[in-house]
């Protein structure tokens, strides 16, 4: 189905850590910090979690903009988990730049408990940016 | 017949009598002069098939997964891109060292055949030698002498590691490594970074395009060890069977991704695509990226540590924005 840029709206898939970004996600809504429906939370453990096999699938069953969110370094409940996610989805990054991603499409961040605002500005410029893109075709599911 | 043939024979030969192995990994002439396969000889009378020439490329360390499993140790004689597979190996457990008696080949290279078809006319060809720095191409009416040196695989003109890494004996002398190697290893590399954006993925998806999924990248490459393949599961079912671009590219990247930090750049996997796939381009741009951000890495050399991507420091940068 084709979709025209004016009635496009993305479909973000977002991996939040448990501990972290997925508390953020809670305290953007307690205090009420609005962010765009587009997104789909997906609650992991850890962002060491995070196959890079998710990213790919993700991208291939439809997201528009996938983002991997998890505690800052040093605040990990499993003590390295994203230290280990944050070298996996360096190289991730930059492979698929590589291979002609639109960087925009495909980010990590950090996002504390304590961070709904942040949340909530991160899953707003992400919203934007794909937005801007327009709908992913690459790596998409021709079924 | 060549003196490294010889060698090789001789090695195996002894070490089958004296029954320090009970099977030996090496390389033997089949029906035409271009096939050179893995032999496995497990009788010093046997030993005789093996032969050592310029298409003895194959890397015979994959198979000491499944020889290792009915054999207590097994003889297997390695190149320098093969050798620093078994380090592979043995980084990953899948190896211990006391099961295997390996001998070194230094190697100047191997030819490749479709540089020979495209200079002599490939039904004439009867046999192709080594001799020294030089190929003798036996031909059916005559014979020529050509440098080796133009006629070696892409993988061997940015060979970093000729001479084997891990040996309990070496047959003959270390060779040198090859001039300005340093310089072409990123060279494609980096053309195709160059490029736009769109440019890239249409290069990407029309390389991708041709790939059949015969596996054969991942089945013959010693970073792809795994006892069970995630390509292979059904449940849950990682891989679409249909012939679908987006599935390709699914296999692709996360092929390449699986062995970053763990490819130690034979380039296997890129001779033997039937497709063409230029898959060192992705191999080596995840070697550029993890030099790049971890500190300069050689995965192959040094059994005794971590790949990259399986450890980690407390002040790694990172390559997105970590505000």
């Amino acid at each position: 189905m084709p979709v025209t840029r004016e009635g496009f709206e993305p479909l973000i898939v977002a991996f939040c850590c448990n501990w972290c970004s997925y508390a953020g996600a809670d305290l953007a809504g307690t205090s009420r910090q609005p962010y765009p429906s587009n997104v789909r939370v997906i609650r992991v453990p850890c962002s060491g979690r995070v196959n890079p096999s998710f990213i790919i699938r993700a991208f291939q069953r439809g997201a528009d903009g996938v983002l991997v969110a998890g505690c800052h370094p040093g605040d990990c409940h499993y003590h390295s988990g994203n230290y280990h996610a944050r070298r996996r989805f360096t190289i991730l990054k930059q492979l698929l730049e590589y291979l002609g991603i639109e960087p925009e499409r495909f980010q990590v961040r950090w996002i504390s408990g304590s961070e709904g605002a942040k949340f909530s500005a991160v899953m707003n410029e992400l919203t934007e940016n794909v937005r801007k893109l327009g709908q992913n075709r690459k790596l998409r599911d021709a079924r | 017949m060549s003196t490294a043939s010889e060698k090789l024979r001789a090695s195996a030969a002894e070490a089958l009598a004296c029954g320090r192995v009970s099977l030996v990994l090496g390389w033997r002439k089949k029906d035409f002069w271009w096939q050179s396969p893995v032999a496995f000889v497990e009788a010093a009378a046997e030993a005789e098939q093996l032969s050592f020439d310029p298409f003895s490329v194959y890397n015979p360390v994959k198979y000491l997964l499944e020889a290792t499993e009915c054999h207590e140790k097994v003889g297997v004689f390695v190149k320098g891109c093969d050798s620093r597979g078994i380090n592979r190996l043995l980084q990953d457990k899948r190896l211990e060292r006391e099961q295997v008696l390996i001998f070194g080949l230094p190697c100047s290279g191997k030819a490749d055949p479709a540089k020979i078809r495209a200079v002599f006319p490939a039904q004439k060809i009867r046999e192709v030698a080594q001799e020294g720095e030089e190929l003798l191409v036996r031909l059916t009416d005559g014979q020529e002498r050509v440098a080796a040196a133009d006629f070696l695989l892409e993988k061997c003109l940015t060979c970093r590691h000729p001479n084997p890494v891990v040996f309990d004996e070496l047959l003959w002398e270390p060779v040198p490594v090859r001039a300005g190697v340093d310089v072409s290893r990123f060279a494609r590399v980096n053309s195709v970074a160059q490029k736009e954006i769109l440019e890239r993925y249409t290069y990407w998806a029309r390389q991708f395009d041709r790939c059949i999924r015969c596996f054969a990248c991942r089945n013959t490459c010693p970073a792809c060890n795994c006892r069970s393949c995630i390509f292979d599961q059904a449940e849950p079912r990682w891989l679409g069977k249909a012939s679908d671009l987006a599935d390709t590219m699914n296999y692709q990247i996360i092929r390449a991704f699986h062995v970053a930090g763990r490819c130690f750049e034979c380039g296997e996997c890129e001779r033997i695509c039937p497709a063409g796939i230029p898959l060192q381009e992705m191999n080596r741009r995840l070697i550029m990226d993890i030099d790049k951000y971890f500190g300069p890495y050689e995965a192959g050399l040094d059994a005794g540590d971590s790949p990259p991507l399986g450890t980690y420091r407390g002040e790694d940068p990172a390559g997105f924005d970590e505000s």
